[in-house]
């Protein structure tokens, strides 16, 4: 048993390929049939299938399947390699998109996205989208993923306890650092973090206060690769305040050993007063929030005299993409195009209380707890997103642990960002890694 | 039987299963070590030949060494506790007490719950916050001793090498006792006669009787750790900051978040010799049994 499991493991990959090779060599079947793959997370894949009923309801002929589970990703790998991929795929977070890209396995959408969307005659399908996250898809000048629904990064806070006790939601790193110390001194952890998954902290604290001391372009450029971006003053002041707050005791014991369910659930459970986390927290726990768990949105707070735009908040997307080698490439963009109408758009957000990327959507009827970061994000004048972290896994990766050596006290902010440029300066030598680079309400 | 229909018999039984086991297994493991020679994303047909090229790396990468020293000090550690406990629970459960009847019902029972469910039991027996044993720690006053026990370096791995102790444990009591039933009680009661009592009969009787049964035993335990993956992969992610990255956590970041499949290959194929080299190494060391011909 040990040793077949061992080789198992030994050879997944190569295991993996073997047997998709076979499934590759099956003759195509009817020419509409569409075959639509998702990840299933914590939204479902119902509302997809519901779509494609309707669709195939005023589209005779047309036969859509949709299918997906919570790692779909695991299936598709072997799929793009024997040149079998889905018609439409929504692949999930534990895809590498960009390689996608880089091996040609899905297309540029941009002739698409010039054309009118879904039953007009006139008009782009490109306007309808939200431009801040259409330009996160683009790599070299062409677009080649879709957004869908988006998320917004920011911190949570116990609505119930800070009304309780007159505490207001910090705007300010001074208002934070009061505000911790009365909390403290009620017994309660002011802030807690999912410590076994770093990249929590590192969106939630480290990258908003990078962009509070030195603007938007210290990120910007930090994720553009420019020498010394990494180490500059702006993220040496981040480290120094997220040192800061460890060293005063500010963070819950202990969290560093948590996993995001678990600090999560210190906070639901009022032991922990504020966490950083995306707008899905609330879908994501919903199963096990105490009755009547009232949570508040607030962005990181920023520093009192910092240089970056105080209305700058992070967000996310899911993308989706064409294969190149899917069967159905019109059907397939036409049936994205009717899950992008903003009708479709509009039933997404209230079926499932998220933010969507179709401009005009977010008119719809929002959850309770989703009124406070519709309003952050309307009023927002400057939007990031954590792209290197796709651009460049080991990038990514060394950030974390750094990230973890921090907020553990192994590291000084100093040793902190002078790991952060190594990680950098070693992507930059890195020629066999393709460069992205960001330029602002631009396309790429 | 003839001599031919009798090979034709034997062969007809081995034919299926070793049918499989070279499609499944030898077939995959040759290619493994072809797809080691190219740079290859995992994502599609395109791949790049370049020779050793992931080897050279492989063998600059400190984050492999590092990976392999976690690995043997795993099986170190845990082997030396699993032998030591694993051998006097085997002995104790073959009394017939009711403690000893007692734990014979229940001591397989870690081993055949899901590696999955025994990461999550020790999540939470370790949780920093509501954790059993940081209460139990808390209760008898050692305070100062309730940490985050998988977020901290020096305790991460050590961590989750208590939980691989006793999610194997039963297999090797297991292992054992049936072993030890096998030494007939006319030794041990000759050995007892001859004045050889407790750590003595230990280990001038008992163990060199054992000591085949020691010696699979031990490569069981390197294959066990050299291959650890979803323990350590659920409970830490080869964190804090790669305190407990191990071989195959390095090989599934390469291969899935990175898209390094040809260098997490010859990762696989570096991890598959040193299992072998070092399952030899235990046949090889372990051969002659030291009590053997003194007598």
């Amino acid at each position: 048993m040990k040793r077949t499991t061992y080789a198992l493991l030994v050879t997944s990959a190569a295991l993996a390929v073997v047997a998709v090779v076979s499934c590759g060599r099956q003759p195509s079947t009817a020419s509409k049939e569409l075959e639509v793959a998702c990840f299933k997370g914590g939204y479902g894949i119902d509302f997809f299938e519901q779509a494609a009923r309707e669709y195939e309801q005023s589209h005779p002929g047309v036969k859509i399947k949709v299918w997906g589970n919570p790692r779909v990703w695991e299936q598709l790998r072997p799929r793009f390699v024997a040149g079998n991929p889905p018609d439409l795929t929504y692949p999930g977070w534990g895809m590498d998109h960009w390689a996608l890209v880089y091996e040609g396995q899905v297309i540029p959408l941009d002739e698409y996205l010039d054309s009118p969307p879904y039953g007009k005659a006139e008009g782009k399908w490109r306007d309808t989208f939200e431009p801040s996250l259409l330009e996160l898809c683009q790599y070299q000048g062409k677009t080649y993923m879709l957004p869908y629904f988006f998320s917004m990064l920011g911190w949570w806070y116990n609505k119930e306890m800070f009304e309780q006790n007159g505490w207001k939601p910090p705007r300010t790193w001074s208002e934070l650092l009061e505000l911790c110390e009365k909390i403290k001194a009620k017994g309660i952890a002011p802030i807690t973090y999912q410590g076994i998954y770093p990249a929590y902290a590192v969106s939630g604290f480290l990258i908003p206060w990078a962009i509070s001391a030195g603007g938007i372009e210290a990120f910007d450029n930090a994720q553009n690769l420019v020498p010394g971006a990494w180490k500059s003053p702006a993220f040496l002041k981040a480290a120094q305040m997220m040192d800061e707050l460890r060293r005063r005791g500010y963070f819950q014991e202990g969290a560093n050993g948590m996993d995001h369910t678990g600090a999560q659930m210190e906070f639901l459970s009022g032991r922990a007063a504020m966490i950083p986390c995306g707008t899905w927290l609330h879908s994501e726990m919903r199963n096990v929030m105490p009755k009547g768990f009232r949570m508040g949105f607030m962005l990181p707070p920023i520093l009192d005299d910092g240089k970056g735009d105080p209305t700058a908040v992070g967000i996310g997307i899911e993308p989706w993409m064409v294969p190149t080698k899917g069967k159905n490439r019109d059907v397939a963009i036409d049936f994205y195009k009717y899950m992008t109408s903003l009708e479709k758009a509009k039933q997404f957000v209230e079926a499932k209380g998220t933010l969507m990327s179709i401009r005009g959507s977010d008119a719809a009827n929002f959850p309770e707890h989703l009124k406070e970061p519709v309003d952050v994000f309307r009023n927002a004048k400057t939007v990031w997103s954590v792209e290197y972290r796709q651009w460049y896994p080991k990038l990514g990766k060394a950030v974390e642990d750094a990230t973890a050596a921090l907020l553990a006290g192994d590291i000084t902010p100093q040793q902190f960002v002078e790991r952060l440029e190594q990680a950098a300066e070693a992507t930059r030598q890195d020629k066999n890694i393709p460069k992205h680079t960001y330029t602002r309400g631009k396309a790429r | 039987m003839t001599p031919r229909a009798r090979a034709a018999f034997i062969t007809g039984f081995l034919l299926p299963a070793t049918t499989l086991y070279a499609v499944f297994v030898v077939m995959p493991v040759v290619q493994a070590f072809a797809f080691s020679l190219y740079r290859w994303r995992g994502i599609s047909a395109n791949r790049t030949f370049i020779g050793l090229e992931n080897f050279r790396h492989l063998f600059a990468d400190p984050i492999v060494w590092m990976a392999l020293r976690h690995n043997l000090l795993l099986f170190v550690g845990t082997s030396t506790a699993i032998l030591v406990v694993s051998l006097a629970l085997a002995h104790a459960i073959g009394s017939d007490s009711r403690a000893a009847r007692l734990l014979r019902s229940v001591y397989l029972f870690p081993q055949v719950i899901s590696l999955v469910v025994v990461a999550i039991l020790w999540m939470f027996i370790l949780n920093p916050s509501f954790g059993i044993l940081n209460a139990a720690l808390k209760a008898v006053g050692l305070e100062r001793w309730a940490i985050a026990w998988l977020g901290e370096k020096p305790t991460a791995l050590a961590s989750i090498g208590v939980a691989h102790v006793w999610h194997a444990l039963g297999f090797y009591i297991m292992l054992f006792a049936a072993a030890l039933r096998t030494i007939p009680p006319d030794v041990i009661e000759a050995a007892t006669l001859d004045g050889a009592m407790g750590l003595t009969r230990l280990r001038y009787v008992t163990l060199p009787l054992l000591w085949a049964v020691l010696r699979i035993a031990l490569v069981y335990m390197a294959i066990g750790t050299m291959n650890i993956f979803s323990l350590v992969f659920l409970m830490t992610q080869g964190g804090p900051d790669r305190a407990t990255e191990v071989m195959l956590t390095y090989l599934y970041e390469q291969a899935f978040k990175h898209s390094e499949f040809g260098y997490a290959t010859a990762l696989a194929v570096v991890n598959f010799v040193l299992v072998m080299a070092l399952s030899g190494a235990i046949l090889a060391l372990f051969r002659h049994n030291p009590q053997e011909g003194k007598a």
